[in-house]
C-alpha cells in the first residue's frame, strides 16, 4: 500500500513560468522546490566589441603561419641529421661490386647435404639433452641449499633469518672468462699508438 | 599415546625458537666451499667440433668476397700481365697482397701463445692455482678425525673463540681438532654463520686469498656423529656442517702448515669421504 503511494507521490513537477521565475528549464521530482536561485545575479553588462582592421587580422594569420612554418622546417632539418649506423648500411661500392665478389661455389651435392641435416638433427638432440642436464643441475642446487635451511630452521630460528637476508655484496657482479688460451705470464705489451679514425657526428 | 599427540601438538603450536631445546645437541660448523671458475674455454668434443666446422662452412659459402681477396686476384691478373710483357711498369705495386700475407703469417708464428697445459699440470702440483685451467677446483685442507684425516672443506665452529681455544686444547690432548670442538655451546655469541664463514677463509687461507662468499644462506648441508667417548665429554652428538659457496676472485692460500689441494670434481670423489662427497657434490655445478 504504501508502495503504491511512494510512487504516486514521485512524478515529474513541470512548473509553469508564471510560478516558476526559472522558467521551464529546470524541472525537479519533488513538490515543493527548496532553493531558489536569483537569475539577475549571473547577469553581467555586455562589453563594448573592438573592430579591429580586417588588414592587421590578415597580417597576424601570416605572422603566424610562418612560425609554424619555421618551426616545421627546423624539425626537418634535425631529423636528417641523425646520426648514420655504419654497420647497418652498406656501402655503395659493395653494392656496385656485388657480381665481382661472387663466390664461386658448386651446388652442394646430395651426399654433403644429407650429411649436414642429420648433424643439425644431432646437435638439436645433444643441446636439448644439455639444457635437460643444466635443469636438473638446478634443480638439485636448489634443493640441496633448500636442505640446508631447513636444517639451519631447526638449529636454531635467529640463524635462520639472518641467512635468508638478501647479500648486497654481490650486486655489482663481475666475471672474467673463460678464453681460449692463458694470459701470457709477465707479458711485454709492444708500445703502440693508436688513431681514432672513427667519424665525429655533432 | 595420548601424551604423544599432545606432544606434537605442543611442538605443532610453540614457535621453533622454544622447540629447539631438545635432548639432542649437535655443534654447529661453518664450511666454505671455494671454487675456481675454469680459466679458459674446455676443448670441444667430437660433435661440437663437427658442428662448429659445419658452421663456418656454411657461413664460408654464403659470404662474400673481402677486399684482400679481391686485391688478390687483381695482382694475379697483373702478375700474368707482366708475364706477357704487356703491362705498364709504373702500374707494378710494391708490396703484392701474397707478401702482405707471408708477413703477416710470420708475425703470428713469432707469437706464443701461452701454453694451455701449464708447468703445474706437468708436474701434477695439486697446491697449485694454475693447474688444470679448464676445470672448477675446489679448495680441501686435510684435517684429522681420531686417528685418521680426511681432505674436506675449510670448517671451524660458529664461535670464533671457541675455536682457536679449543685448537690448544686438542694439541695437548688429542692432536686431533674436530673431536673436542665447542664444549657446551654457549648462545651469547653473536656470529651468524655468513660470518663465521667470512672469518673462516681469513683464518684457513691467510688474508691474501680473496674469495666471493655467494649469498647468507647455506648451499649445502652435512651432518656427522662423533664416536661415543668424544659424545660423552663434550656433551654434544655429533656436528652439523652448513657448506657456504664462495666463487676464487684472486690471490694465493698463504697459510703456512696448512695441508690443502685445490682438486677437480674426478679427483674430489677420489679424495672425500664418499658420504662427505655426496653432500659436497649436491651444489656444485656438474661438468663434463
Amino acid at each position: 500500500m504504501s508502495l503504491i503511494n511512494l510512487f504516486s507521490s514521485f512524478r515529474l513537477s513541470f512548473r509553469s513560468s508564471v510560478v516558476c521565475p526559472l522558467g521551464s528549464r529546470s524541472f525537479y521530482t519533488d513538490k515543493y522546490l527548496p532553493f531558489w536561485t536569483t537569475p539577475c545575479l549571473l547577469a553581467e553588462p555586455l562589453k563594448k566589441k573592438k573592430r579591429i582592421d580586417p588588414a592587421i587580422i590578415k597580417a597576424r594569420e601570416e605572422r603566424r603561419k610562418k612560425r609554424l612554418e619555421k618551426q616545421i622546417r627546423r624539425l626537418e632539418k634535425n631529423a636528417r641529421q641523425l646520426k648514420p649506423i655504419e654497420e647497418c648500411e652498406i656501402p655503395l661500392v659493395l653494392i656496385n661490386e656485388k657480381k665481382e665478389r661472387q663466390r664461386q661455389v658448386g651446388t652442394i651435392n646430395v651426399e654433403e647435404l644429407e650429411k649436414r641435416v642429420l648433424l643439425e638433427k644431432k646437435w638439436a638432440l645433444y643441446k636439448k639433452e644439455q639444457h635437460l642436464k643444466d635443469l636438473k643441475m638446478l634443480d638439485r642446487i636448489a634443493y640441496s641449499q633448500q636442505k640446508a635451511l631447513d636444517e639451519l630452521r631447526n638449529v636454531s630460528e635467529e640463524l635462520y633469518q639472518e641467512a635468508i637476508q638478501i647479500d648486497f655484496h654481490l650486486i655489482p657482479f663481475e666475471s672474467v672468462g673463460p678464453v681460449s688460451t692463458p694470459a701470457i705470464e709477465n707479458y711485454d705489451t709492444p708500445d703502440g699508438d693508436y688513431q681514432d679514425i672513427s667519424k665525429k657526428w655533432d | 599415546m595420548l601424551l604423544n599427540t599432545i606432544r606434537t601438538v605442543n611442538r605443532a603450536i610453540l614457535p621453533r625458537s622454544y622447540s629447539t631445546v631438545s635432548p639432542e645437541k649437535w655443534d654447529l660448523f661453518t664450511a666454505v666451499c671455494i671454487e675456481r671458475k675454469p680459466v679458459i674455454t674446455p676443448a670441444l668434443n667430437e660433435l661440437e667440433k663437427s658442428y662448429y666446422k659445419y658452421l663456418q662452412d656454411v657461413e664460408h659459402e654464403r659470404s662474400f668476397k673481402s677486399d684482400f681477396e679481391v686485391r688478390m686476384e687483381l695482382d694475379k691478373k697483373q702478375a700474368e700481365l707482366i708475364k706477357q710483357g704487356t703491362a705498364d711498369a709504373d702500374v707494378v705495386v710494391k708490396q703484392t697482397a701474397q707478401d702482405f700475407l707471408d708477413a703477416n703469417n710470420e708475425q703470428l708464428n713469432k707469437f706464443k701463445f701461452a701454453d694451455r697445459i701449464t708447468e703445474a699440470d706437468k708436474e701434477n702440483n695439486q697446491t697449485s692455482l694454475k693447474r688444470k685451467l679448464d676445470k672448477h677446483l675446489v679448495l680441501v685442507t686435510k684435517q684429522k678425525f681420531g686417528d685418521k684425516s680426511y681432505y674436506i672443506l675449510p670448517q671451524s665452529p660458529r664461535n670464533g673463540k671457541l675455536d682457536k681455544h679449543l685448537v690448544l686444547v686438542t694439541k695437548q690432548k688429542f692432536g686431533d681438532k674436530s673431536y673436542y670442538i665447542l664444549p657446551q655451546s654457549p648462545r651469547n655469541d653473536s656470529e651468524t654463520l655468513r660470518q663465521a664463514a667470512e672469518r673462516l677463509l681469513k683464518d684457513y687461507c691467510g688474508n691474501d686469498l680473496k674469495a666471493q662468499i655467494c649469498g647468507n644462506a647455506p648451499t649445502g648441508f652435512y651432518k656427522y656423529k662423533y664416536p661415543h667417548t668424544v659424545q660423552e665429554k663434550s656433551g654434544s652428538l655429533g656436528a652439523k656442517v652448513f657448506i657456504y659457496f664462495a666463487r676464487y676472485r684472486k690471490g694465493d692460500v698463504t697459510k703456512k702448515g696448512l695441508d690443502f689441494k685445490w682438486l677437480d670434481r674426478i679427483e674430489l670423489k677420489k679424495e672425500l669421504h664418499p658420504n662427505y662427497h655426496d653432500s659436497v657434490s649436491q651444489f656444485l655445478v656438474d661438468e663434463e
